[in-house]
């Protein structure tokens, strides 16, 4: 049994190891200031938090579950004309960081704010995560089974009920918890919208009044709910059914005078939720072109594009480095490090930029205010979603050539890099470009991390909506569509695959 | 009238017609396959009947009820006819036991535990109810399909290519055991099927579909025995053509003068189709023909012979099979099929 390299070990322990900080750091303040925390918790706002915190997550969750599952069977299952278009309709909101959602709104409708507003921001954020889970279930599902239910004996609607929904459960479950997880730790949209939930609690508590034990306090709650939800995705997720048939052929449903009616409710969604915040963008944006400091925007341009490259590479490496321990050398200690990547996964970003905060103040002080403390932050928060696209071409090499390149004289870690990794390097690449891209998005951490001086898209973007200057906030949301958003959705292989399979 | 009756049934998807005026009766009880090439309008012709799709014309009426017009047409789930799908299509969210148990409604929960168990006997499946589809072979899956489809005690059966994603080996085992099912039921069923032996072995009567229509309607031996056209001739089996000339009620071949079985007028001219296991194979020193090839398959071969006019592939007793490069005399046995030019 040959062993990882040495690198390999360092990287995956470092990795693990740093994801375990944020928990860390909230069970340091925990047992440091207990009786500060509690009277924390006690208090009437904590549980007005709670509940409004709930009350979003709860119906948001609800209505993607509603309108996504609602356009997955028209999509795919029904006579719509077009589904290929209304596929890549269904989709487009992916391409739009939900704060620059939420701006396109304000820009139009400066009085939206409160807990409708962020409804209706965060439900069109998320329909699209439901929209593809429930859409590649049903494609999965063999329409034969509706005609065997309908053979004996049960209607449309009943079949339905029986047939179709317990198939494409799983999926939409999972994509339900997943949408949870996303509104739980949302912080610009609903920071904008000025709908007090934990995260913006957290925020202004650290950043009004530098109060880090009502942060922490309030983090640990977060927290708390999110470990909860994701249980419960852990549990449901891959509970899928594994078709034992290849997906027949699909005979869509004939909706008669309902299709056109169907079709125009598509098109409504779609302009609501892409055409309308787009257009109010562009239409910003050029009122204000004239007053554009353009050094200002290119600056932010450069830092970002720069801090997005350097953090995919690096999240990358450690990436490669615990794809590779895992897949090619597993044992227990390699699970281990794997599982505890994903701790920190779905972690509110708040919540570990407060607890980078605090250790770079005490401890790693020469990193304090530094670039590196801010790439240290999306190491931890991205970790996991590099994980996944750059394991699996990975793992989908065969090991029979791994078995030939050793047989031909390569030792393990020769054959890795002669062969496995040139096979596996578009998916890697792939991965490589999906976690800047997120770094590219990324508002709450930069925010709390950014070392001062240096700015982003992102963060311009947030101190011009907080002197609540549309003209000025617009030219930078387009940016962040254009440049992360778009690629992001190209690069969604779950939606290519879609779209290339209804169109 | 007859059980099942399709009288007149057309359908067509854009210009491309793929049923054509077909007619079919079934008496009740009765299997019937339906033969024909891939892309021939067999599996339309089950969709019509359960009720999937809608006709251009025609009808469909079953134990004296119309079921298809084109101008009205019974929802499926009203028709009580069970499909077996070529992919078995098993809800993968339900157990077998759960599976069969799909269609029984309206039955208490004993009678319906007893009709489940009873069908679970009947296909063996016993072992496996409390299963999950994704822990079935391919066989077992086709057998919970149709035991599925047979739980309602359905008036008509269909089942669409049901073995056709198997091996060679368990293919022919479940044929036995699907028709043992059947008829343990008293089910009146319709097969389709590509597989002229499965076709022959299975069905009470057989309907050979060609280019959306009915060519031939007949009992299995009658079918093989006297195929209506030399195209079904060589569909089903071997099938050797030779050209010949009708000469004093004998047909005059390069392989010599050949009994017809059907009726000829004299003098025409056509082709004799003649099956590979027809021709007898004499040893013969001194013989015409030579043996050139031969493909050895345990319990026949099948050997190229090298006539003075042309070569033909006959099917030979396997282990008494003659070697290449022996010499000998070809025979015809029996009778043979005409089949006169231009038609």
């Amino acid at each position: 049994m040959q062993r990882p390299l040495v690198a390999i070990v360092a990287l995956g322990v470092f990795a693990a190891l740093a994801a375990l900080l944020p928990l860390g750091y909230l069970g340091l303040r925990l047992v440091e200031g207990f009786d500060s925390a509690l009277a924390e918790l006690m208090r009437l706002r904590t549980l007005e938090l709670l509940l409004n915190s709930l009350a979003l997550t709860v119906s948001v969750s609800l209505t993607a579950l509603l309108v996504g599952s609602l356009q997955a069977w028209l999509t795919v299952r029904s006579d719509i004309r077009l589904p290929g278009l209304f596929a890549v309709l269904a989709t487009l909101p992916l391409a739009i960081p939900s704060y620059v959602l939420a701006l396109g709104f304000l820009s139009i409708f400066p009085w939206l704010q409160g807990f409708w507003a962020s409804w209706f921001v965060m439900s069109i954020a998320t329909s699209p995560y439901v929209f593809l889970a429930v859409s590649a279930a049903l494609i999965r599902t063999s329409s034969t089974t509706e005609e065997v239910s309908r053979s004996l004996g049960y209607g449309k609607l009943q079949t339905l009920v029986r047939v179709t929904w317990p198939q494409v459960r799983p999926a939409a479950f999972a994509s339900l918890l997943l949408v949870a997880l996303y509104t739980l730790s949302e912080f610009g949209a609903i920071a904008l919208l000025r709908y007090d939930t934990f995260t913006r609690a957290i925020y202004n508590a650290y950043r009004g009044s530098f109060d880090r034990t009502a942060a922490a306090s309030l983090a640990l709650i977060l927290v708390a709910i999110t470990l909860v939800v994701i249980y419960f995705e852990r549990r449901y997720r891959g509970d899928n059914f594994s078709s034992p048939v290849a997906a027949s052929r699909r005979v869509p449903t004939a909706l008669g005078i309902g299709r056109s009616v169907a079709e125009i409710g598509l098109i409504v969604v779609a302009v609501l939720s892409v055409l309308i915040p787009v257009v109010a963008l562009c239409v910003w944006g050029l009122s204000g072109s004239s007053s554009l400091d353009l050094p200002q925007l290119l600056a932010a341009l450069g830092s970002s594009l720069s801090i997005a490259l350097a953090s995919g590479l690096l999240i990358g490496a450690f990436a490669i480095a615990i794809a590779i321990w895992h897949q090619r050398f597993r044992s227990r200690v390699s699970a281990t490090i794997e599982a505890s990547t994903w701790v920190a996964h779905s972690l509110p970003g708040v919540v570990v930029a407060l607890a980078l905060v605090y250790f770079g103040a005490n401890y790693l002080q020469p990193l304090y205010q530094s670039i590196w403390l801010l790439i240290f932050g999306y190491l931890i928060l991205f970790l996991p979603n590099a994980l996944a696209p750059i394991s699996a071409p990975i793992a989908q090499v065969p090991k029979s050539i791994e078995q030939v390149a050793r047989s031909l004289g390569l030792r393990a870690n020769q054959a890795l890099k002669s062969v496995v990794l040139p096979i596996a390097a578009p998916g890697v690449l792939a991965g490589v470009a999906i976690v800047s891209l997120t770094v590219l998005k990324e508002l709450p951490a930069t925010l709390l991390l950014k070392p001062n001086g240096v700015d982003t898209l992102a963060t311009r973007l947030w101190q011009a909506t907080e002197v609540l200057s549309y003209a000025q906030a617009a030219p930078y949301a387009l940016l962040l569509i254009i440049i992360a958003g778009v690629p992001a959705l190209l690069l969604n292989s779950q939606a290519r695959k879609l779209v290339s399979e209804v169109g | 009238m007859a059980f099942l009756a399709i009288a007149g049934l057309s359908v067509s998807y854009g210009a491309a017609a793929v049923l054509r005026d077909v007619s079919l009766d079934l008496e009740r009880g009765q299997l019937l396959a339906v033969l024909g090439p891939s892309g021939a309008g067999k599996s339309t012709l089950l969709r019509l009947i359960a009720g999937f799709e809608k006709p251009d014309a025609g009808s469909i009426s079953l134990d004296g009820v119309v079921l298809t017009e084109p101008t009205s047409l019974v929802p499926p789930e009203r028709r009580n006819i069970g499909i077996v799908p070529q992919d078995a299509a098993l809800f993968p969210h339900l157990s077998v036991r759960d599976n069969i148990a799909f269609g029984l409604r309206g039955l208490g929960d004993k009678e319906r535990d007893a009709r489940v168990a009873q069908l679970l006997e009947l296909t063996r499946l016993a072992e496996l109810a409390e299963r999950r589809p994704d822990q079935l072979s391919g066989g077992q899956a086709q057998r919970v399909a149709l035991a599925r489809a047979l739980a309602p005690k359905p008036k008509l059966v269909l089942l669409d290519e049901p073995f056709s994603a198997l091996d060679a080996e368990l293919r022919a085992e479940l044929r036995e055991q699907v028709r043992t099912a059947l008829k343990a039921e008293g089910a009146t069923a319709i097969l389709v099927t590509h597989d002229q032996e499965e076709a022959l072995s299975l069905a009470d009567k057989v309907a050979v579909l060609r280019d959306g229509e009915i060519i031939q309607v007949g009992a299995p031996a009658e079918i093989y025995n006297s195929p209506a056209d030399v195209g079904i001739a060589t569909f089903l089996g071997d099938s050797v053509l030779v050209d010949g000339v009708v000469r004093d009620g004998k047909i005059a071949t390069d392989l010599g003068n050949l009994t017809p079985l059907n009726q000829v007028t004299e003098g025409a001219n056509g082709v004799v189709a003649i099956r590979s296991e027809n021709f007898y194979l004499q040893p013969n020193p001194g013989g015409d023909s030579e043996i050139v090839g031969r493909v050895f398959f345990g319990h026949d071969a099948v050997l190229e012979v090298r006539t003075p006019k042309l070569t033909i592939r006959a099917r030979s007793n396997g282990p008494f099979a003659p070697e290449v490069g022996m010499k000998v005399t070809v025979w015809v046995r029996g009778s043979v099929n005409f089949y006169p030019a231009n038609t």
